[in-house]
């Protein structure tokens, strides 16, 4: 395409796109540094990790580098293990349910609403992500806590003499997570309502249907791969989730994660940390296979 | 009845959405020693407070300085492999993308304690590469998306019109794609830029005393103490997260600089 007829001396070294072999190295030039990067600090450590997760537990050295199946041997046989992917994965659906919930009215209203409207209501449901992490779930923290807020307010209203229990248990961590992870339900579920067509509805209506039939028959129908993509983000991040918690779960609250870090920073095993850290990897990519699954047709 | 019941639904959301964020702004000019909402009164002194705090300035420095560094680092290796990407001649294209692209989809805390033990095992005692290593890893991936989205719109003729008028690849790429995706570009470096400064989980496995980024100076606080002087920290950050999002308003317009953010 380029440099037909003039063939100037100049441009007979690049022809288009395509491009002279010379020019193909130097795109291939300009991916070589993330590649490299990337085998370096990405490759390489999850390589070491696995590893890590097959050798055996040593307390003074760390770990002994002799290659074994027991450290998953053992977590997958031991209740406190099971039970600990049970909450995990317990959390994480409750979260997402809570998400969906939610989220779902809003982006109703969102999708409905006018433009100064809509884009207040979007500046508000996206404003979390813009606030650090540790601090939202000190919010939460100084709602829920034996001292906090919501105690001292039931305490000074003479409803209860004791403070609540409300902290360090799954509930708190389901608050700060649902929290945490709503903004992502929210952009999925407006993306796909954005794409509905007015006319389905505006049938659905004229053939008689009431406006709950409508939601649950019509438009949720046509919102379920928007669903399924909120859903699976916030799934993900909800078992994958460390900081909240952590902090909101105390010593009394585990997941996966907490006990990773508790493996990795303070006892130290970390063949066993290692070991977890490819169970929470093997849920995830279970989970993603079965939204592949679902989702296959849209 | 419908339209009320979604409409209240989402002023729930709303409540549920801000309500915390009320809570800590408005706690931190409270003249309690403990937390309180609605503030007892209104005093300025957690702030003084803080400013009195060194470990928590310096933290505050440090994590602008690896802000900084992270959102060049991201960018310098980002950049360049979204355009090398882009290009039809590279073979294995669709791979080395979702391959670049990894770090989103992996958990936070799993790439945190790789890199811990990796840098362990190599010995590596530098603190501020460590860091700075780990946050380009989960960054790099917005610049490559954010990038290749804008590349993808770019009329391809005006890249043609470069070379064919005899500029090399580099300075095609200098001089004609860079000014004209330039807004996508300045988009992702601010969403680099905050993803960096609030970076907990991978920080958290990889800061030493030496160098502790701020969100992780407030995470080992709060694990020990809950007083007003994290939410003026918190309400302070609140603050700048907003400004820094009104300011891409004013220059870009938000809907841009949110689909920039790649969400």
């Amino acid at each position: 395409m380029a440099g037909t007829g003039t063939a100037a001396p100049i441009d007979a070294r690049h022809k288009g796109p395509k491009g002279a072999p010379g020019s193909l190295a130097a795109y291939w030039a300009m991916i070589l540094p993330v590649v490299v990067f990337y085998l370096l600090f990405l490759a390489w450590p999850y390589l070491a990790l696995l590893a890590m997760s097959l050798y055996r537990f040593n307390s003074t050295t760390l770990y002994t580098p002799t290659f074994t199946l027991e450290n998953y041997i053992s977590v997958l046989g031991d209740g406190f293990y099971i039970s600990l992917l049970g909450s995990t994965v317990l959390l994480g659906l409750g979260v997402t349910l809570a998400t969906l919930l939610l989220g779902y009215p809003l982006a109703m209203a969102i999708v409905r609403a006018r433009p100064r409207m809509k884009a207040f209501l979007l500046i508000v449901s996206l404003s979390p992500l813009l606030v650090n992490l540790v601090v939202r779930t000190y919010a939460w923290l100084v709602l829920l806590g034996d001292k906090g807020i919501i105690n001292a307010w039931l305490m000074s209203l003479g409803a209860i003499a004791e403070p609540l229990p409300i902290n360090n248990n799954f509930v708190a961590v389901s608050l700060g997570l649902v929290h945490v992870t709503l903004p992502l339900m929210i952009i999925s579920l407006v993306g796909i309502m954005e794409r509905i067509d007015p006319s389905l509805l505006e049938a659905a209506e004229s053939l008689g249907a009431g406006p709950w039939r409508i939601l649950s028959r019509v438009h949720f129908q046509l919102c379920l791969p928007g669903v399924g993509t909120g859903s699976l983000l916030v799934f993900c991040s909800a078992i994958s989730a460390f900081v909240t918690p952590r902090l909101l779960g105390g010593n009394r609250f585990s997941t996966i994660s907490t006990v990773i870090y508790e493996k990795f920073m303070f006892s130290l095993n970390w063949p066993l940390g290692a070991t977890l850290v490819f169970l929470l990897l093997a849920i995830n990519f279970a989970v993603i296979a079965i939204h592949g699954r679902l989702f296959r047709e849209h | 009845m419908f339209d009320r019941v979604v409409r209240l639904g989402a002023l729930l959301t709303v409540l549920f959405i801000l309500g915390p964020l009320v809570v800590i702004i408005g706690a931190s000019f409270t003249t309690t020693p403990f937390v309180a909402f609605p503030p007892q009164g209104f005093t300025l002194d957690w702030y003084r407070q803080l400013m009195g705090k060194p470990d928590f300035l310096r933290s505050f420095l440090d994590s602008v300085l690896l802000g900084v560094a992270t959102t060049a680092g991201a960018a310098l290796v980002g950049i360049p492999a979204a355009i090398g990407l882009q290009h039809s001649g590279v073979r294995g294209r669709a791979a080395l993308r979702s391959f670049v692209l990894a770090p989103l989809t992996l958990p936070t805390i799993v790439t945190g304690v790789a890199l811990l033990q990796f840098y362990y095992a190599i010995d590596l005692d530098a603190p501020l590469a460590g860091l700075l290593a780990g946050h380009m890893l989960v960054t790099i991936p917005f610049y490559v998306r954010t990038v290749g989205a804008a590349l993808i719109s770019l009329d391809p003729s005006l890249q043609e019109a470069a070379e064919s008028l005899g500029a090399g690849v580099l300075r095609t790429h200098l001089r004609v794609t860079l000014p004209a995706i330039a807004p996508s570009i300045f988009a992702a470096t601010t969403f680099v830029f905050i993803t960096s400064f609030d970076q907990v989980t991978i920080s958290v496995f990889l800061s030493s005393p030496d160098l502790m980024p701020l969100p992780i100076r407030i995470y080992n606080y709060i694990e020990f103490a809950v007083d007003p002087m994290v939410a003026a920290i918190s309400t302070v950050l609140i603050l700048l997260s907003f400004a820094i999002v009104a300011v891409m308003q004013r220059l870009l317009g938000l809907d841009r600089a949110f689909i920039g953010g790649g969400n």
